[in-house]
């Protein structure tokens, strides 16, 4: 046993083993357990277990002679017995069961949860695992001392650190809570939570209230968000400087509990600079994982667009001469956008067209983006002095139960997708909304005749508007195809239909999320779409493939919104975790995350060059960032209300954002971007210099008669449509 | 009964309650609906420790009943979402197979059809054989009708009683509309020829041309499906076998 006493000492000099008080006699220090284990059931199971990792820890390190005795003198079988009786609850009663333990509890329950999910013969529990669970930090009573004396000398440093440094409370203040209330320390945790939850950042004040309402571990169990927490590291970026004076002063005192979590918890960045500002920091963080680590956002991102397609135009055309190169089409009025661009040589900052496999065009696609640019000769050039008129669709007697709302690209129809369950799609133009004749019509038409496309389209039901039914629970997300074929919806059922805008009835029903699914959206190419929802991933489908083809996991809460990149390769989504991240389709990685907001965040816009990303969340700012850098360049305030819906302008000079507090705010794009061309960008260190111009990028404020509003589109010609459900 | 001018206990205790939470803003039912929904609640989970307790021959529901009842209600209706580990796993190895290619030009892009939703959901009766026809008699051809009867007006069919049709040459195709409604017009009524238009819902008398019966049975579809076989035309032309795939329910 002297061997295993030793071992173990030597491997965890820092942690202090200290015998917890209330516990149930038998210590936290395992290396006395050499007797056979006599006691009830409840505790002989959390012995048990770290007697097995103790076996474990003296295998790996070849003490065979030291295995031996202990297996003898404890009186273990040869095979390790299955641990996944040990239910977390049962061992948690009393001192053994500590920080590190959780992941132990969570295993077994995981393991009994998911039967599918082999822990790949990992039934004995890790050593660190188990050895982490003597990591009490000490007792209860003395956490608020420790709380105390870390806030005694934060104040006591120079004002320049002290905002870094403060960034410590929240976490460790969240951490030492859970601890207590995970060990069943209900009392002190309160106790704990009374004195210090006052002095954390306001922005946090949901989290605390909702942590307010977890006084025991059983509470916890069902909380993913913050096991999600408990288990990841919360990030901090500090400067070296400030991270020196902390450690100096963390080490140098007797028990460095403190120091502990913040090794175990922490994950801090450190740069080498100067060390931010209240002001800075507050721009950056309020999420709940700390802010990006700076590789996180080192990835390069292809954000360029892809090429467009050679196109013949018809020759007979008055307006458009035929295309002569490629990707040139000669006109003769001059091209307002770059459809075609100017330059033969490959953008560096474009995927190439092979990156992912994408749908080749159809003669309808074609047609389709000649009309496109037909349409685009005539836009309106928008700017300071020229705002957009706004055509404001209202849904009355809808009884709040409106909850998404889509147009297609061409403004000729929208879709509302409603908490009764249903989804209806008007039209918005005069021509009415047809379905295909049945097949017994279909025999009696002439299929020779040239207008044979009209002829199988049923005049007789034609109407304004349908009714799609089919989904079990509010419809959340709606999202129209490119080609206007399809319609998808997503739902709180936990399914995602793809409807046929030709015949009104449900293709598909894409089964995978269990959960709401909170959004969903097609690709700018149609065929692939992603959904996000309450099981905290995203996930990229196909039509033509009924299970998902990737699953964008990594957010500690719910996705709440999700868009594709207008080159297709990369998906936004933003989540009640307060983060946004930008995901890679080829290989599913995470190559972006954006922090920065302080609520959950419900909107997001890319702008048409695909350089910039617009959000939108709960606490009433825009945010702007900067995919290509990974930083945020601008902050627009000015809404009071949840932002439900943001969208750039045709040539993105004008972002329109559209929030709870009906109004809809126009917003000078250009100008918020121009900044950047200067070479004061620093992103190396990943400091943002955010001006506080939100009044002079303000262009206009239109409000509405009591009316959320809940989606923008910008036509084609740039006139802004903006809806929402009257609620008086 | 004079409204309570106070609040009962619960709903305060609620009210407490959402107020703690922090939600401010809420409608009325809501506290309905919540005290609604706790009441069940701890029904369930008391008269499940109960059933525990009884398993477990005591004489009395104690606090580890109550326990087990909890647990064994949380796996079963308030599940939560897999854990994070679970996720990242679940995730890297989906996201380790490339994207499939695109096959060109094959129409609309569905799933294989079992996992699509675009099957019919109805199948027909069979319906009783009964149709003789003798060879010169043309005007009295039973017709046997497999579905129940409606009045006129509706596109269902008329009784199930042999009716009388007359013929008209020539007007074999219009049988094939869909919405094909036949009425059977009572024996008493003469037959009067009308047209039928393969659209119209209205009750009209069909007319068949008499050499397409033979022996055969007809069956004629009631149901508005679009996808079904078209009218009388073709199901004259039908053979019986056909319907047999399809039992009555």
């Amino acid at each position: 046993m002297a061997a295993v006493q030793g071992g173990l000492a030597d491997t965890n000099e820092e942690k202090d083993i200290k015998t917890e008080p209330s516990s149930d006699g038998f210590g936290n220090n395992n290396a006395n357990d050499g007797r056979v284990l006599s006691t009830s059931p409840g505790s002989s199971a959390s012995d048990q277990q770290t007697l097995l990792a103790v076996l474990q820890f003296l295998r790996k390190n070849k003490l065979t002679e030291s295995v031996e005795i202990l297996r003898r003198e404890a009186g273990l079988p040869e095979d390790s017995p299955e641990l996944k009786g040990s239910d977390s609850s049962g061992a948690g009663s009393g001192g053994a069961a500590g920080s590190g333990d959780k992941e132990g509890g969570d295993a077994s329950s995981l393991l009994s949860r998911t039967s599918s999910v082999t822990a790949a013969g990992e039934d004995q529990p890790d050593v660190n695992v188990v050895l982490s669970a003597y990591n009490q930090q000490g007792d209860p009573p003395l956490y608020q001392v420790y709380y105390s004396g870390l806030k005694k000398f934060i104040e006591s440093v120079l004002d320049c650190h002290r905002a870094e440094l403060s960034q410590l409370f929240y976490p460790l203040f969240v951490h030492m809570y859970l601890e207590l209330v995970y060990n069943n320390h209900e009392s002190e945790a309160k106790a704990f939570f009374e004195k210090f939850s006052g002095d954390q950042e306001c922005y946090y004040e949901d989290d605390l209230r909702v942590l307010s309402s977890l006084s025991k571990r059983e509470h916890m169990r069902g909380n993913e968000t913050l096991m999600d927490f408990r288990t990841s590291k919360f990030v901090l970026r500090i400067s070296r400087d400030s991270y020196q004076l902390l450690k100096r002063h963390l080490q140098e005192r007797q028990n460095n509990q403190i120091w502990n979590i913040i090794q175990e918890h922490l994950y801090i960045d450190i740069f080498d600079g100067m060390p931010r500002s209240k002001g800075q920091i507050d721009a950056m963080s309020g999420s709940l994982a700390g802010e990006g680590k700076r590789e996180a956002n080192k990835a390069k991102v292809y954000y360029g667009l892809l090429k467009e397609p050679e196109i013949e135009l018809p020759l007979d055309d008055e307006d458009e001469e035929a295309e002569n190169e490629e990707g040139k089409p000669k006109k003769k009025k001059p091209k307002k956008d770059s459809m075609g661009s100017k330059s033969k040589k490959q953008d560096p900052n474009a995927p190439s067209q092979t990156r992912i496999p994408l749908p080749e065009l159809k003669d309808s696609d074609k047609l389709d983006k000649i009309m496109y640019m037909k349409e685009a000769t005539k836009r309106i050039r928008l700017g300071p002095d020229n705002l957009p008129s706004i055509c404001f669709y209202s849904f009355l007697n809808a009884y709040q139960g409106l909850t998404a709302v889509d147009f297609t690209d061409d403004s000729s129809l929208i879709a509302g997708g409603f908490a009764d369950s249903t989804v209806r799609v008007w039209s918005v133009t005069p021509k009415k909304l047809r379905k295909v004749k049945s097949a017994a019509d279909l025999n009696l038409i002439d299929k020779e005749s040239d207008d044979v496309l009209e002829r199988i389209m049923d005049e007789k039901t034609a109407s304004e508007s349908k009714i799609l039914y089919g989904h079990s629970g509010p419809v959340y997300g709606i999202s129209f195809s490119p080609d206007r074929n399809y319609l998808l919806s997503s739902s709180e059922d936990g399914t995602v239909r793809l409807w046929s805008l030709q015949t009104f009835t449900c293709l598909v029903g894409y089964k995978g999320h269990n959960y709401p699914v909170w959004d969903t959206h097609f690709s700018p190419h149609g065929y692939y779409f992603v959904s996000g929802g309450h099981d905290r991933v995203a996930r990229l489908w196909a039509t033509d493939h009924y299970q998902p083809l990737r699953m964008f996991s990594g957010h500690l809460a719910d996705v709440t919104c999700t868009r594709f990149h207008p080159n297709s390769n990369y998906v936004a989504t933003g989540s009640s975790d307060r983060t946004i991240r930008l995901w890679d389709v080829l290989n599913g990685n995470c190559v972006r995350i954006f922090t920065g907001h302080k609520g959950p965040i419900h909107a997001l816009a890319f702008s048409p060059n695909g350089k910039f990303l617009a959000s939108g969340a709960t606490d009433g700012r825009v945010l702007l960032w900067d995919i290509g850098h990974g930083l945020m360049i601008g902050e627009l305030k000015g809404h009071t209300d949840t932002i439900y819906s943001l969208r750039f302008s045709r040539d993105g000079e004008i972002l329109a954002s559209g929030s709870m507090d009906n109004t809809v705010r126009l917003w000078d794009a250009m100008k918020a971007f121009d900044d950047l061309e200067t070479d004061d960008f620093t992103a190396a260190t990943g400091h943002v210099h955010l001006q506080d111009n939100s009044q002079e990028l303000l262009l206009g404020t239109y409000m509405s008669k009591s009316t959320p509003v809940i989606h923008l589109h910008f036509t084609r010609r740039n006139l802004l449509l903006a809806t929402g459900a009257y609620n008086p | 009964m004079s409204a309570p001018k106070t609040i009962p206990k619960d709903a305060q205790v609620m009210i407490q309650i959402l107020k703690d939470m922090g939600i401010t803003e809420y409608e009325p039912r809501v506290i309905n609906q919540m005290l609604e929904f706790t009441y069940r609640y701890v029904t369930t989970i008391i008269e499940d420790a109960k059933i525990y307790a009884t398993h477990a021959k005591k004489s009395s529901v104690d606090a580890d009943d109550i326990k087990l009842a909890i647990q064994c209600r949380m796996d079963q209706s308030f599940t939560s979402p897999p854990p994070r580990d679970f996720l990242l796993e679940v995730a890297r190895q989906k996201n380790q197979t490339p994207l499939p290619l695109i096959k060109p030009y094959t129409g609309p892009r569905l799933p294989p059809d079992r996992y699509c939703l675009t099957a019919p959901n109805y199948r027909l009766k069979s319906i009783q054989k009964k149709v003789t026809s003798s060879a010169g008699r043309i005007t009295v051809p039973r017709l046997n009708v497999g579905s129940v009867s409606s009045r006129p007006g509706t596109p269902t069919l008329g009784t199930p009683s042999v009716q009388s049709v007359t013929s008209k040459a020539g007007t074999p195709v219009s049988l094939t509309g869909q919405r094909f409604t036949v009425q059977i017009p009572p024996p008493s009524q003469t037959v009067t020829t009308k047209t039928i238009t393969p659209s119209t819902p209205a009750v009209s008398n069909v007319l068949i041309n008499p050499s397409l019966i033979g022996s055969k049975n007809i069956l004629i579809t009631t149901n508005m499906v679009s996808q079904n076989s078209g009218g009388a035309g073709d199901s004259l032309k039908r053979k019986h076998e056909d319907d047999d795939d399809y039992d009555a329910l």
